[in-house]
């Protein structure tokens, strides 16, 4: 409706913009029309907005109009409705105007705005807006003449009112007011054809009739919106049957179209196509003709020069693979010398290193100063740092702890570290002369040795010996005056000698303070020889450790023959037994480690050893008279066990008094004989077996077949006594699941007066209450499980660790129970679905495979009726379908887009 | 529609239908209980949903029916007798003349005199077997090919042997405590705690080892974390009758006063005490579906009873004594007092168990224990001078499945199947009475305290009736009208007290529950935008 309807104003506009632009160049606002209103209204929009004398003011108020009220189609062209001034009439008047008139007429039109425009503005607006209204006012133009007749005889020019029809402007009362049809026509009168014209006229205006006043504009636009909503709504409905389908499938394909598009880097690339300026030029460049040709020539021309002799590439690659060869071979050796593990293998590889580069330090000077700036800086760097002096943290805390106490390990490192720092403080001698001396050589080598050696004390005293000899040397050297050149002078000579003096005298102190030394080291060599063990922590332990297994296998024997011991009673014996024997262990281990000192109290407890196992010696000699210890043992384990039980016995008769109980000892009894002596049987033939007299009796077995007389008549009574007991148990279990209420007592005194008390008995409310406890109980036990079976009793005790197993409320889209208890019913696993059924059962909502691009939904024609067990199948085939599109259509080339609307 | 058979010929309609009904069976078995009734279902989307699983669990059932129809490799089957023939006095001779070598391979007696008699256990898939002496003989036996595995002499008393998940280990309740042994007779454990057992059962979907020892202490311990799960008094005295349920691993004791108790790990009093026998209970037995338990009496009798339908009375009663009692995998039940075994069958399908073949070892033999080895149509029987191996045709599940057990496991599957086993071992609070009730809601708790509807509309009531007495007539200074409205309201006043009284009793509860959700949550500032926000109840 609203389309057609805009459809035709369109139309309508069309007919009526074309003249008016004819017309009238340049003068759009000749195009806003409106209603012929009624005068009160006019009246009063015209006092709500007072015409401004400004062009724009009124142009806005015009607007206005247009906006507001006026939305209204035009049946008659502008010619013909507006009897305007401007208008020739008689041009207007002619039915059919030729061309080439229209044209004259335009010109015209255009000569009277050149007239007009030298007066104002206003008033041409004016006349204009007035123009427009009679062309857009519905009322007869009769009406319209009648009116504009009225205002031709009045000619009353009062310019107190505002301009309006009844206050008609100059130029309207000068003539030039708007010109019915009855006007046109009367001039005509006679002519041949006017009647029919007439009548035509006539018809027109009886025909047409005033259209209603178009509708408010919200309401307009809640029937455009309306009118929208159904065809966006038919439009959106033609979908439902596939979002219903998609709802309803339990599952959701969406591998369907598995090509993934690119797979290579080649593939994109060969894909390339320039599209930038830049690119395109690369491209041309690149693509060149004659660029591609001398490329390909050039290639070609390369590759002749290329040119090598076949000895020559034969040579190269012999030498590569000798090369390749010898790589892998070292590389193979490095890697088979680096698996050995054996540590004498290494050492001696390292001896073997450190010879060969004091060699070449002997023989390379270089390599000796660079070995001794080495040592310097190492030198030099410990006397900065003092890294191994013992200052860090961790051989603080060890000291800390005391040394004795670690372990070897430690130890050992402890002392390393002590060693190396003093190796790397020590003043050196021969280190700080860079040159190569062959002594300082022989030094170094002594310095290495050192090194590699370890403290040794031999190696000291040579050494030392050597410094002697040296410094003797040097005493003895005589000193060598040069005669001639600057060293000659007598300044220097004196200076020379006083140096050699000094020189000599450090040489005598350096050689007292060697000799103190060497003497020292003498006096150290021999204690040690004397003493084999300085009574330092350190050696102390190696000592007693070297002694420590030794100790430790016998002890070890020792705990074998006791442990063989154990095993053979510990059918007599309880657990504490084992315990003690361990800690006797133990602390036999220990002593045996401390060989040397005599504690008293180990000793105390060495003795307490041997006592223990003297009393077991001893018990095992009273036990058993052989030699045989184990079996015999567990004879005697079997026989205290025996009477233990035999006494356990008689304290359960003790114990149970009550009846019920009583019989169920005696039950018991009655059960158990065969069993029991069984069991003694057991014991006997176990002392048998042990012997190694394996023999069953057959005889004690078939004699425990008849019971006495008595048990019989007991068996046969015995059975009148347990419905009861069970009830009683019944009942006890009753009692203490839903206990009974208490029996309301009244404390005489209180709540109450005395004589009342005696008179009422017990309040109204106390027995009320006991009432309805009561009452309670007795429902509750109603509901029981088993409140209507004697003879079985069903704990109601709530199991809370079993309460995760249950929901605690129904999952959400189950409203019942049972429904739901029924929906879970079926195991899913593949233990208990055939293998065709699995699949179906477990699927997942959405099937996927990763790097699948979703596409959107497209549209199909769905039957909506179909089930959905079609749909699923509909829903391969759609499946299988796209696939052979996508196979079928460009190879995976386009490009392709999520949001396609 | 007939279905066409290789000589060309189409079925004929009765035997389709025969056919029919008979999957019908079957797809009803593996549909386990009833379609989902979806006629009250409002919610249409549930419904839907609903409709397309069912249809799934028919299709799935359908399969499984037609695949145990026509695809298992062997059919079970039981002796038939023809004429005035009776199966009973069909003697293991006779049944071995017509068997095959490998059936009759199986009959045998191995005598060991020496060592007392014998309690025997197999492995689930029926492979191996553990015997165990009273005087201290343990072996492993494998079944399969005759062989033994592994012999030892542990010297003691074996009251009880059990093996573990697998052949690889085995329980032997001796003289002072339980032992763990694996496959080469190597001690792993000594199960101290457990004292002096009698008897001990594995529960293999659990992985605990239940025990009774002669203290009537019932134990768990589970095998792979060593801890022990439960410690139990039963109160109920001594006792060797002791069972474990297959169907929900809810242990049964057999106790003097004619009691059967029924527990689990995480209760500390009995599920279910049953008062089943006049006298003391000597043995007891559970079908493998667990709806059914046997039980013998001091009283000579026998009673079958339905697990899930507890009546006081037994479904049937059996003359007779039994010292030991086990139910086969197809249902056969194996009773046997001194060297007498009588094997039982529900041959109507209505547990109407009936004669079906008897069985004499030689006089003097004591049974110790009858135990019908699965997957087999064979019962082994320990006694007093060793052991016999008999056919009982018909005993053994035909098929087995490799998912379940398998007897031709190699070192490799059952490795395998160990690793399974123990990812789905099972807590021990999922034993219950009824298994199924797991996931279900949570069953009600008795209704302690009223809704605030109901607390309003009893506080109304209550004014009611007391609006209702009519006041007394006072004397006269006493009856003045003002009095009187003053004593209605008082009346009414007094009505609505406890009423009143019990609402704020129950709002200051909830204020003070609110209080301290309050003080529980404290966060940071800057991590209370990651709490969950609650609403405000």
């Amino acid at each position: 409706m609203a389309e057609t309807k805009r459809k035709s104003r369109g139309e309508a506009k069309g007919k009526r913009g074309k003249p008016s632009k004819k017309q009238k160049k340049g003068t759009d606002t000749r195009e806003r029309k409106g209603p012929r209103l009624p005068n009160a209204l006019r009246k009063e929009l015209e006092r709500l907005n007072p015409v401004d004398e400004g062009f724009g003011s009124d142009e806005d108020q015009e607007e206005v109009y247009g906006r507001d009220l006026y939305e209204y189609e035009e049946e008659l062209p502008e010619e013909e409705s507006k009897k305007n001034r401007r208008y020739d009439p008689v041009e207007n008047l002619e039915y059919q105007m030729p061309e080439e008139f229209e044209d004259e007429n335009v010109s015209s039109d255009d000569d009277n705005d050149t007239r007009n425009a030298g007066e104002d503005g206003v008033e041409d607006e004016d006349e204009e807006d007035d123009d427009g209204r009679q062309r857009t006012t519905r009322i007869t133009s009769e009406a319209f003449e009648g009116k504009t007749k009225k205002k031709k005889n009045n000619v009353v020019i009062s310019e107190a009112y505002p301009e309006s029809e009844y206050n008609p402007t100059r130029d309207m009362l000068e003539g030039e007011g708007p010109v019915s049809i009855g006007d046109l026509l009367d001039p005509l009168h006679g002519v041949s054809g006017y009647s029919k014209l007439r009548k035509r006229i006539h018809h027109l205006e009886k025909k047409s009739v005033p259209t209603p006043a178009p509708l408010p504009k919200a309401d307009q636009e809640k029937l455009e919106r309306k009118a929208a909503y159904e065809k966006s709504k038919e439009e959106l409905q033609k979908w439902e049957p596939i979002i219903k389908r998609n709802r309803e499938a339990p599952t959701i394909y969406f591998d369907d179209d598995m090509d993934l598009g690119f797979s290579t880097v080649g593939a994109i690339a060969s894909e390339f196509e320039p599209r930038t300026e830049f690119e395109k030029k690369i491209a041309s460049l690149v693509y060149d003709d004659q660029v591609m040709e001398a490329h390909q020539k050039d290639g070609s021309r390369l590759l002749e020069l290329n040119k090598v002799s076949a000895e020559d590439e034969k040579d190269r690659h012999n030498r590569m693979a000798k090369m390749r060869s010898l790589l892998f071979r070292h590389e193979m050796k490095s890697k088979h010398v680096k698996k050995i593990k054996s540590k004498t293998y290494h050492r001696l590889l390292k001896k073997d290193r450190l010879k060969a580069s004091s060699t070449q330090s002997q023989m390379d000077p270089e390599a000796a100063k660079e070995l001794a700036m080495k040592q310097e800086y190492e030198r030099a760097k410990e006397r900065m740092t003092l890294r191994h002096k013992g200052s860090s943290k961790w051989t603080k805390r060890i000291k800390e702890r005391g040394i004795d106490v670690q372990d070897e390990g430690t130890r050992t490192a402890i002392a390393e570290q002590q060693h190396l720092h003093a190796l790397l403080t020590r003043k050196m001698n021969s280190m700080k002369d860079g040159s190569s001396s062959s002594s300082d050589d022989s030094s170094d080598e002594d310095d290495v040795d050192v090194y590699s050696a370890g403290s040794d004390q031999a190696r000291a005293s040579k050494l030392l010996e050597k410094a002697k000899e040296k410094t003797l040397n040097l005493l003895d050297e005589d000193d060598e005056v040069p005669n001639s050149g600057v060293l000659s002078l007598p300044f220097m000579v004196r200076g020379l000698k006083k140096r050699n003096e000094a020189a000599a005298e450090e040489a005598k102190l350096a050689l007292q303070e060697y000799e103190s030394w060497s003497n020292q080291l003498e006096d150290s060599n021999g204690a040690d020889n004397a003493k084999v063990a300085p009574p330092s922590g350190r050696m102390v332990f190696n000592a007693s450790k070297k002694e420590a297994p030794e100790s430790s296998n016998k002890t070890k024997s020792d705990n074998k023959i006791r442990s063989d011991n154990y095993y053979g009673n510990s059918d007599s014996e309880d657990d504490f037994k084992p315990k003690e024997n361990v800690d006797i262990r133990e602390d036999r281990s220990s002593d045996l480690q401390n060989n040397g000192g005599i504690n008293p109290v180990l000793l105390h407890k060495e003795s307490k050893n041997h006592k223990d196992s003297l009393f077991k010696n001893f018990d095992d000699i009273v036990q058993d008279p052989g030699p045989k210890t184990t079996h015999e043992v567990s004879i005697f384990a079997s026989g205290t066990w025996k009477k233990m039980k035999g006494g356990n016995n008689a304290d359960a008769n003790v114990n149970k008094p009550t009846r019920p109980l009583e019989s169920v000892v005696l039950n018991q009894n009655l059960q158990e004989p065969v069993k029991e002596l069984d069991e003694d049987s057991d014991a006997d033939s176990e002392g048998q077996m042990v012997d190694g007299i394996l023999t069953s009796d057959p005889k004690v077995e078939s004699s425990y077949e008849l019971p006495s007389q008595a048990e019989i008549i007991r068996q046969a009574f015995a059975a009148d006594d347990v419905e009861d007991d069970f009830e009683k148990e019944k009942q006890e279990v009753l009692n203490e699941e839903n206990p009974e209420p208490e029996k309301p007592v009244l404390l005489p005194g209180w709540g109450q007066w005395t004589h009342v008390q005696k008179k009422k008995g017990l309040p109204s409310w106390m027995l009320q209450e006991h009432e309805s406890a009561k009452r309670m109980r007795e429902e509750t036990l109603k509901k029981r499980k088993d409140a209507h079976l004697k003879r079985v009793i069903i704990s109601e005790k709530l199991d809370k660790k079993a309460e995760k197993l249950y929901t605690k409320s129904l999952p959400y889209p189950f409203t019942s129970k049972e429904v739901y208890e029924q929906s879970i019913r079926m195991p899913l696993g593949p233990e208990f679905n055939p293998a065709t059924a699995v699949g179906a059962l477990n699927r997942p909502e959405v099937m996927k495979k990763p790097g699948v691009i979703i596409k959107p939904i497209e549209f199909e024609e769905v039957n909506p009726y179909e089930r959905i067990e079609e749909q699923t199948q509909s829903g391969k085939k759609q499946k299988k379908r796209n696939k052979s599109k996508s196979n079928s259509g460009k190879n995976g080339t386009k490009v392709k887009t999520k949001l396609k609307n | 529609m007939g279905v066409k058979q290789d000589d060309g010929s189409i079925m004929p309609t009765s035997e389709q239908e025969k056919i029919s009904d008979e999957l019908d069976i079957r797809v009803k078995k593996f549909l386990r209980g009833e379609k989902t009734n979806l006629e009250g279902l409002q919610d249409k989307k549930l419904k839907g949903q609903l409709a397309v699983r069912e249809e799934l669990f028919g299709k799935s059932a359908q399969a499984a029916a037609k695949a145990e129809k026509w695809l298992l490799p062997s059919e079970g089957g039981y002796l038939e007798a023809e004429g005035i023939e009776k199966t009973w006095r069909i003697k293991q001779e006779s049944i071995a003349r017509e068997v095959d070598i490998l059936s009759a391979r199986s009959q045998y007696d191995i005598v060991l005199p020496d060592l007392g008699p014998y309690t025997l256990d197999f492995t689930s898939s029926g492979r191996y077997m553990a015997a165990g002496g009273r005087k201290g003989h343990l072996a492993i036996l494998d079944m399969k090919n005759m062989s033994l595995v592994k012999e030892i002499q542990v010297r003691e008393t074996v009251r009880d042997v059990v093996f573990l998940h697998n052949e690889l280990f085995f329980a032997a309740a001796q003289k002072k405590y339980p032992y763990i042994y694996n496959r080469d007779g190597t001690e792993l454990h000594c199960l101290k705690e457990h004292g002096a057992v009698l008897r001990l059962q594995f529960l293999k979907n659990h992985f605990l080892l239940a025990s009774i020892n002669k203290s009537g202490q019932l134990r768990y311990q589970d095998v792979t974390m060593g801890g022990m799960v439960a410690n139990y008094r039963t109160g109920l005295g001594r006792t060797d009758v002791m069972q474990v349920n297959p169907y929900n691993g809810v242990v049964a004791l057999g106790h003097s006063l004619g009691t059967v108790s029924m527990w689990k790990p995480t209760s500390s009093t009995a599920l279910l005490k049953r008062l089943c026998h006049k006298g003391p209970i000597t043995a007891m037995a559970f079908h493998p579906n667990g709806h059914l338990m046997a039980t013998a009496g001091k009283e000579k009798k026998i009673m079958l009873w339905d697990l899930r339908n507890l009546k006081d009375e037994p479904l049937q009663t059996l003359p007779g004594n039994a010292d030991t009692l086990d139910f086969s995998q197809k249902g056969l039940l194996a009773r046997s007092t001194s060297s007498f075994v009588q094997i039982l069958r529900d041959s109507s399908g209505t547990q109407n168990y009936n004669n079906y073949m008897t069985h004499k070892i030689i006089k003097g033999y004591q049974v110790e224990k009858v135990l019908f080895r699965p997957y087999e149509d064979v019962l082994g029987i320990g006694h007093s001078m060793g052991w016999s191996s008999i056919l009982i045709p018909g005993s053994g599940e035909p098929n087995f499945d490799s998912w379940v057990a398998n007897p031709f496991e190699t070192s490799k599957q059952r490795r395998e199947r160990e690793v399974h086993s123990l990812l789905d071992k099972l807590p021990p609070e999922t034993i219950m009475l009824n298994p199924t009730k797991i996931g279900t809601v949570k069953p009600q708790r008795r209704k302690e305290k009223k809704t605030k509807e109901e607390n309003e509309a009893d506080m109304e009531a209550a004014v009611e009736a007391v609006k209702g007495i009519e006041p007394k007539k006072k004397t006269k200074g006493r009856n003045k009208p003002s009095k009187r409205t003053k004593k209605k309201q008082e009346i009414v006043a007094n009505a609505k007290r406890p009423f009143l009284e019990e609402q704020k009793k129950e709002e200051e509860q909830v204020a003070r529950k609110k209080q301290k959700v309050i003080e529980q949550v404290e966060l940071p500032t800057s991590l209370q935008r990651f709490s969950r926000k609650k609403s405000a109840t």
